[in-house]
C-alpha cells in the first residue's frame, strides 16, 4: 500500500463557459515532492484552489490519510495542515512582515495581540530554515525573493504539512531557484509533502520525484521522474514537442532607431532613483531583450520611455529626434509602439468593445474621426479588418466587450493594434505573461515578424527561456542599471543569472552604441 | 479667558459629533467599504434617540434619572444607527451593489423619513423633537457652584455625556484598529481581500463588522450632534456626515489624527460665532453680512491642508470594490 | 448595424431594471402609506400617480421642476461617465442661479446672456473640485462638499454686498432673496411663448425644450465624438487612458467644468423663470442634490435622465397635493427606496448578463474569460 497523504480522486470543475477540472485524479505520498506540470490554462491553479479550499469542486472527493475530507474554506485546509504559496503573493503591501505571518493565526491575551511571543517563533523558524527576513520590514519595502520567504514563513509558522508552490520560480533567478529547491528538498527529507505547480520542465526534472500532467483540464498522467525526461513531458503537456527556438533569418541590423543615453527615473516607492544612467540603443532589424529580475526598475524604465512618467535625467533620441519631453501621443506618433506589461492596466479598456480597443491609438486620426465625429463605420470595418488579419476569438466580432475576451485573445488584439500602426519601434513588455504555448509562439512569431520587416524591438522579459531564444542581443538590468550585455549563444543561463541577481557586473563603456 | 474658555467649550462640543461619525466612516472604509452613507446613520441615530428622550421626559422617567436615561439613549442611537448602517452593508457586501449609490438612497431616506415619522407622532407641521434640559449636566450637580472661572467655564458650559463617551470610544478605536486580532483582519480586508481571504478570514463578516461600526458610532454622532445644535432634532444633521468624511479624509484614516482633524475643524467653525468678541480679528466692517466669511472658514482651511496634505494621503487600498469569492 | 442593435440590448436591461425598481418602489411607498394612515392611504397614493396629468397647471408645474433637475441629473451623470462623482451639483447649481441672476438684475442683461452667465458660474465653480483632483489627488466628493459651502456663503456675501440684487430694493419688503424679476428686468425672463396662459401656470416656458435639447446633445458628445470617447475611456480606466495617450488630468477637469455648467444651466433655467427667488440662507440647494437619485434612476445615461427627471418631477408634485394627510417628504421615501431597490435590479441585470454572456462563450469559444481585475497571469480561472 502506498502511504498517500492526499488523495484528490474524479475531480471535477465547471467554470462559466469553461471545465477546468475534468475528472482529475492526483495521489499526493508522504515526503515527497510532486509537480503538477501544465501549461497556463491546463486547469493547474484550480485543482490547487480546490484542495485548498478556495474552490468547491462541482464533483469528486478529497481523501486524507485515506479518511475523506470537507474543505470548504481555507481556514478548513488550513486546519487539515495544507498551506499555499500562490504565484501572486497574498501579502498585505502596508503591513509588516511579521503581521503578514500571523494573519488569520493570531493569539491573543484579554483580546490583544501576541506580537512578541509571534516575533520569537518566526525568528526561529526563519534562522532553521535559513529564510531570512526582517520581522519589521513593510512588505511594499521588501524585494519579491523576500516577500516568497514571508509567504513559506506564513506555511510554517502554521505548522503545515502538504505544501503547494504555485509557479514559485517566476519571479527569481536561477541561482536563487536553487536555493529554493535547496529548501523544497529539506521539508521533503523532514516529512513534509510537496505540490510544486509549475510548467517549466527542467525544474521538474531536477527536483521532483513524481510528475502529474494536466493538459485542458484533463488528467494526461503521472509518472516518476526517474523513468521520463523533457521531451516525454513536453509530449504530455501540450500533445506534441515544443520548438523551444524561435525561426529567426539571419539579418543585419540596419540604422540606429532608439538610443537612450544617461536616462535616469526617480523612484515612487523610495528616494532613490529606480533607473539609473541607463545607455544602450536599438537598430533596424534588431531584438534587443532588456532581462532581469521583477522590480529591478524595468517597469519605471518602460513608463519614462514611453512617456507615461518623467526622467529626471538623459536623453531619449528616435530616429534622431529628441523625445525625452514629448508626450506619450507624441512619441507614438514619432514612431513608438508598445505592447504594455500589464494588459489589464493599462493595455485594454475591459468595460469596451473590442473595436473601440483597436483604435485606442488611432482614434484621433483623420480615417477614424471627422471633426471629432467618430466615423463608426471605418472604425468597424478597420476592426473586422485586424481582427482577420490577427485570428483574434471574439464571440460577438468587433462589438464583444473584451472583459469577456481570453486572455490571450485580449494580447492578441494588443498586438493586432500594436503591430498594425506600422510603427519603427515596438516596445514590447512581458508579451506572452500568462498565455499559453500556442498564444506564445503567436506572439513570438509577431515579435519575429517585426525585426524581419526591418523594425527596431525593444523586449523586456522576465522569462529566461524567452530571453535566450527571441533576443538578438540582451542587456540586463539590476537595481535600476545595466550591468551587462551579451549575444544569446555566448552566455549561458547561470551566467545571466549572475549578472541578474547582481553577483558579476560588466563595464560597458566599449559597447555603448 | 472667559471667552476662550466658551469657545474652547463649543469647539470640543461641535468636534464630539465629528469625531464619533468620522471615526465610524474609518472603520467601514478600513474594512473596505466607502460609506457615504453617514449623514443618513446620523439622522436615523438622532431621531430614535431623542423620540426616546422626549418620552421619557413626558413619564418623568427622564428629570429623575437625568444621566441614565442620557446613556440609554446613547446605546439607543447606537443600536439604531446599526440597524440602519445594516442596510448598507447588505447592498455593498450582499448584492455587491455601487456602494456610493446604495449610500445615497440612505441619505435621501433617514431625514424625510425623519419627517414623516416626526409627523405622525407629533402631529402635522411639528418637525422639531426638543431636547429637555436635564440631559445637560451642569456644574451644579456634581457640587461647583461657580463657573466664572476658566476650567469649570471650559468643562460646563455646555456638557453632555456624550462627549466623555466619545473620549471612550476614541481610545477604545485605537486599541480596537491596532492592537486586536479585530484590528488587524478589518484593516486586511480593506487593503487585500484575496490575501485575508486566502488565510481563512471572512471578508464579507469583517466588512459587516466595519460598516455596523460606522453605525453605532454614527448613530452616537447623530446624538451628539443634536445635542450641539441646542435647537432640537430637525431631520437633518447640517452635513456633519459628509464633514466627517472630509475629516476621516483629513485624518488620513487614522484615529488620532481624526481626533486632531475634529478639533481643528470644529475650532474654525466656532471661531465665526465669536468673531465679534475677539479683539485682533478682522472685523470686516466694510462688508454686509460679513458672518457668512467666518462660515466659509472651516471649509476653507480643510481645503487648503487637504491641498497640502494630499501626497501623504493613502486610502486603504481595496475600498470602494465589492469582494466576489467567485473571482479571485 | 450591429453596433445599434448591441446599444439597445444594453439599454433595455437598464430600462427593465429601472421600470421594476421604480414599480417595487412605488410599493413600498403604498405600503407606507397604508401604515401611516390606511384611511387616506388609497386616495394619498392616487394624488401621487394621478397628480401630475388631473389638469394642466400640474401637467406645466411637472414639466417647470423637471428642467432644473434634468441638468443637475445631466451633471451628475456626465461626472459619472468620466468616473467622477459631482455630489457638488448643488453648488454650481447656487452659483449658477447667481451669476444668471446677479446679469439679470445688477446688469440688466437679457436672458440669453443671463444663462451664458449662468453656465459660466458653474463651469467655474465644476472646474475647482475638477482640479484639485487632477492636480493635486484630492478626492473630488470631499472638495465638491467644501465648495457647495463655500459657494452658498460666497453667493450670500456677495449679494448683500450688492444691495440692487435684493427684492427690498425693488420695493418687496423681504431682505433676504433677490428681487423678483418681473419687477427687476422683464427681458431676464424665459420666453413663455404663451404657454403660460395656455396651460395656466405662470412659470411655464421654454426652459424644458432647452434642457431636452441639452440632454440629446450631451448624448451625442458621449456616444459618437472623440472627446466623448477620451472622457470615457478616461472614466472607465485611467491608466488606460493615459498609455492611449490621453490626458486623464485634462479630461478630468474638462469633465467637471462641463458637469458644472450643466448645474449651472440649471440654476439659471430656474430662477430665471420669474416664479422664484434665490432665498439667502444657510441650506444647500436641494435641486443640486436631487440631481444623483435623478442621474442613478437614468444610469446615467443621457437620454434617460430625460425621462427620470420627468419621472421625479412628476411625483413631487403629486406629493405636494397629499399634504396635509401625507408628508411630501413621502416622495423622497419613495425616490430613495427606488435608488436603494435599483441595486437589487443591477444584480438581477448581472445575472441576466452572466447568462447570455455563458451561452454565447460555450458556443464561441472553450477560453476561460479572463475579467479580473488582478489576474494578469495564470489560469486562476
Amino acid at each position: 500500500m502506498d502511504d498517500f497523504v492526499i488523495e484528490m480522486l474524479g475531480i471535477t470543475k465547471d467554470f462559466p463557459g469553461v471545465r477546468a477540472n475534468d475528472d482529475v485524479n492526483l495521489q499526493l505520498r508522504r515526503g515527497e515532492i510532486h509537480a503538477l506540470l501544465g501549461e497556463n490554462g491546463a486547469g493547474k491553479s484550480t485543482l490547487m484552489s480546490v484542495l485548498f479550499g478556495l474552490y468547491q469542486p462541482d464533483r469528486g472527493r478529497i481523501l486524507m490519510n485515506g479518511k475523506e475530507v470537507r474543505i470548504n474554506s481555507p481556514n478548513d485546509a488550513n486546519a487539515l495542515k495544507i498551506g499555499m504559496v500562490h504565484q501572486h503573493f497574498k501579502l498585505v503591501e502596508v503591513f509588516t512582515v511579521l503581521e503578514n505571518i500571523i494573519l488569520g493565526a493570531e493569539t491573543t491575551r484579554l483580546g490583544l495581540l501576541r506580537k512578541d511571543e509571534a516575533r520569537k517563533r518566526v525568528m526561529a523558524l526563519s534562522e532553521n530554515y535559513g529564510l531570512k527576513v526582517d520581522p519589521d520590514a513593510r512588505i511594499e519595502d521588501i524585494s519579491v525573493g523576500m516577500q516568497q520567504r514571508v509567504e513559506i514563513l506564513k506555511m510554517l509558522y502554521r505548522d503545515n504539512e502538504i505544501l503547494i508552490f504555485d509557479e514559485p520560480t517566476a519571479v527569481l533567478t536561477p541561482q536563487e531557484i536553487d536555493e529554493l529547491m535547496g529548501i523544497m528538498r529539506s521539508f521533503a527529507r523532514e516529512g513534509k509533502s510537496i505540490l510544486f505547480i509549475t510548467h517549466k520542465l527542467n525544474e521538474i526534472m531536477a527536483v521532483a520525484d513524481r510528475c502529474t500532467v494536466l493538459r485542458k483540464g484533463r488528467l494526461m498522467g503521472t509518472v516518476n521522474i526517474g523513468d521520463t525526461d523533457t521531451h516525454k513531458l513536453s509530449r504530455l503537456m501540450v500533445g506534441r514537442e515544443i520548438s523551444f527556438t524561435v525561426d529567426k533569418k539571419n539579418l543585419e541590423p540596419g540604422e540606429t532607431v532608439l538610443k537612450v543615453k544617461g536616462v535616469t527615473v526617480p523612484s515612487k516607492l523610495h528616494k532613490k532613483n529606480a533607473v539609473k544612467d541607463v545607455s544602450f540603443s536599438v537598430r533596424r532589424g534588431e531584438i534587443v531583450c532588456l532581462a532581469g529580475i521583477e522590480g529591478n526598475g524595468q517597469t519605471e524604465f518602460v513608463s519614462a520611455l514611453t512617456g507615461l512618467e518623467k526622467i529626471s535625467g538623459g536623453q531619449v533620441t528616435l530616429k534622431g529626434r529628441d523625445i525625452s519631453q514629448a508626450t506619450v501621443r507624441g512619441r507614438s506618433v514619432a514612431g513608438m509602439s508598445h505592447i504594455p506589461e500589464d494588459r489589464h492596466k493599462h493595455g485594454l479598456i475591459l468595460d469596451f468593445t473590442l473595436q473601440d480597443n483597436l483604435v485606442l491609438q488611432r482614434y484621433w486620426e483623420g480615417a477614424f474621426q471627422n471633426r471629432g465625429v467618430i466615423r463608426g463605420n471605418e472604425v468597424r470595418a478597420y476592426a473586422e479588418k485586424l481582427i482577420a488579419q490577427y485570428d483574434v476569438r471574439a464571440g460577438e466580432g468587433p462589438d464583444t466587450f473584451t472583459r469577456s475576451m481570453s486572455g490571450g485573445n485580449q494580447q492578441k488584439a494588443i498586438v493586432a493594434r500594436e503591430m498594425d500602426l506600422g510603427r519603427d519601434l515596438l516596445v514590447a513588455v512581458q508579451p506572452t505573461r500568462g498565455l499559453d504555448v500556442g498564444a506564445i509562439e503567436y506572439i513570438h512569431s509577431q515579435i519575429v515578424r517585426a525585426r524581419d520587416e526591418m523594425r527596431a524591438v525593444l523586449l523586456v522579459s522576465l522569462e529566461l527561456e524567452e530571453v535566450m531564444n527571441v533576443s538578438d542581443r540582451i542587456l540586463v538590468m539590476y537595481e535600476g542599471e545595466i550591468v551587462g550585455e551579451f549575444r544569446p549563444h555566448e552566455v549561458s543561463v547561470q551566467e545571466l543569472g549572475l549578472y541578474m541577481a547582481g553577483a558579476k557586473r560588466m563595464e560597458r563603456e566599449g559597447v555603448r552604441a | 479667558m472667559i471667552i476662550l474658555a466658551d469657545i474652547l467649550n463649543a469647539t470640543v462640543l461641535f468636534a464630539v459629533p465629528l469625531i464619533l461619525v468620522a471615526l465610524g466612516g474609518m472603520f467601514s472604509e478600513r474594512s473596505g467599504i466607502i460609506n457615504i452613507a453617514l449623514e443618513g446613520i446620523m439622522i436615523v441615530g438622532a431621531l430614535v434617540s431623542c423620540l426616546f428622550l422626549s418620552a421619557v421626559d413626558k413619564s418623568g422617567f427622564g428629570p429623575a434619572n437625568p444621566q441614565l436615561s442620557m446613556l440609554l439613549a446613547i446605546l439607543i442611537a447606537s443600536v439604531s444607527g446599526m440597524v440602519y448602517s445594516a442596510l448598507l452593508a447588505f447592498a455593498s457586501i450582499n448584492l455587491k451593489a455601487n456602494q456610493t449609490i446604495g449610500g445615497v438612497a440612505l441619505n435621501m431616506l433617514a431625514p424625510a423619513f425623519a419627517i414623516v415619522l416626526t409627523w405622525a407622532i407629533q402631529g402635522q407641521g411639528n418637525t422639531t423633537i426638543f431636547i429637555p434640559t436635564w440631559t445637560r449636566i451642569s456644574a451644579e450637580s456634581i457640587g461647583v457652584t461657580d463657573i466664572s472661572t476658566f476650567l469649570p467655564r471650559f468643562l460646563f458650559k455646555s456638557f453632555y455625556l456624550t462627549t466623555p463617551a466619545a473620549l471612550l470610544l476614541l481610545l477604545a478605536s485605537i486599541l480596537v484598529l491596532y492592537r486586536t486580532r479585530l484590528g488587524l483582519r478589518l484593516r486586511s480586508c480593506g487593503e487585500h481581500p484575496q490575501a485575508a481571504d486566502s488565510v481563512g478570514i471572512n471578508v464579507y463578516k469583517m466588512r459587516y463588522i466595519g460598516v455596523l461600526i460606522s453605525g453605532f458610532l454614527g448613530g452616537i454622532g447623530g446624538l451628539a450632534f443634536t445635542l450641539a445644535a441646542g435647537s432640537g432634532f430637525q431631520s437633518q444633521v447640517a452635513g456633519y456626515g459628509f464633514l466627517a468624511l472630509a475629516v476621516m479624509i483629513f485624518g488620513n484614516w487614522k484615529p488620532l489624527n481624526i481626533f486632531l482633524a475634529s478639533l481643528l475643524f470644529a475650532f474654525f467653525k466656532i471661531l465665526g460665532s465669536y468673531s465679534s468678541s475677539i479683539p485682533f480679528l478682522p472685523q470686516f466692517k466694510g462688508i454686509a453680512s460679513s458672518e457668512y466669511i467666518y462660515m466659509m472658514l472651516p471649509y476653507v482651511v480643510t481645503m487648503i491642508v487637504l491641498i497640502l496634505s494630499s501626497k501623504k494621503s493613502r486610502a486603504p487600498k481595496a475600498e470602494g470594490i465589492p469582494y466576489d469569492k467567485g473571482m479571485r | 448595424m450591429t453596433k445599434k442593435r448591441r446599444f439597445s440590448f444594453r439599454g433595455m436591461d437598464s430600462l427593465i431594471a429601472s421600470v421594476v425598481s421604480t414599480l417595487a418602489g412605488l410599493l413600498f411607498g403604498f405600503i407606507l402609506l397604508l401604515i401611516f394612515n390606511p384611511a387616506k392611504a388609497g386616495n394619498g397614493f392616487l394624488n401621487i400617480l394621478l397628480t401630475g396629468v388631473r389638469s394642466t397647471p400640474r401637467l406645466a408645474k411637472v414639466l417647470y421642476t423637471a428642467a432644473p433637475l434634468m441638468m443637475t441629473g445631466l451633471s451628475v451623470g456626465f461626472a459619472f461617465k468620466t468616473g467622477l462623482f459631482n455630489i457638488g451639483a448643488s453648488g454650481q447649481f447656487t452659483m449658477g442661479a447667481f451669476l444668471a441672476l446677479t446679469g439679470a438684475i445688477s446688469w440688466q442683461l437679457s436672458w440669453p446672456m443671463c444663462l451664458l452667465l449662468g453656465i459660466l458660474g458653474g463651469a467655474v465653480w465644476g472646474a475647482i473640485p475638477g482640479i484639485c483632483k487632477a492636480l493635486f489627488n484630492v478626492n473630488e466628493v470631499i472638495t465638491s462638499i467644501m465648495f457647495n459651502w463655500i459657494g452658498l456663503f460666497t453667493v450670500n456675501v456677495l449679494t448683500y454686498n450688492n444691495p440692487v440684487m435684493l427684492a427690498s430694493a425693488w420695493g418687496d419688503v423681504s431682505k433676504e432673496r433677490t428681487a423678483a424679476l418681473a419687477k427687476a428686468n422683464l427681458d431676464a425672463i424665459l420666453p413663455k411663448l404663451g404657454m403660460d396662459k395656455l396651460m395656466k401656470f405662470n412659470g411655464m416656458n421654454i426652459a424644458i425644450f432647452i434642457t431636452v435639447i441639452v440632454a440629446v446633445i450631451i448624448w451625442f458628445i458621449l456616444q459618437k465624438t472623440t472627446f466623448g470617447y477620451e472622457l470615457k475611456a478616461c472614466g472607465f480606466n485611467r491608466n488606460a487612458s493615459q498609455y492611449a495617450g490621453i490626458n486623464p488630468r485634462r479630461a478630468i477637469i474638462q469633465s467637471m467644468v462641463i458637469a458644472g455648467a450643466l448645474a449651472g444651466l440649471g440654476g439659471g433655467l430656474y430662477y430665471l423663470s420669474g416664479t422664484v427667488q434665490l432665498t439667502l440662507g444657510k441650506e444647500l440647494s436641494a435641486m443640486g442634490f436631487n440631481g444623483i437619485p435623478v442621474a442613478m434612476l437614468a444610469a446615467s445615461h443621457p437620454i434617460g435622465t430625460i425621462f427620470s427627471a420627468l419621472f421625479i418631477s412628476y411625483i413631487q408634485v403629486g406629493g405636494d397635493a397629499m399634504q396635509p394627510e401625507f408628508a411630501r417628504e413621502m416622495i423622497d421615501i419613495i425616490i430613495a427606496a427606488i435608488i436603494y431597490l435599483s441595486a437589487f435590479s443591477l444584480l438581477m441585470r448581472e445575472l441576466l448578463g452572466h447568462a447570455k454572456k455563458r451561452r454565447q462563450q460555450v458556443l464561441e469559444t472553450v477560453e476561460a474569460p479572463e475579467d479580473k481585475p488582478n489576474a494578469n497571469g495564470g489560469e486562476s480561472a
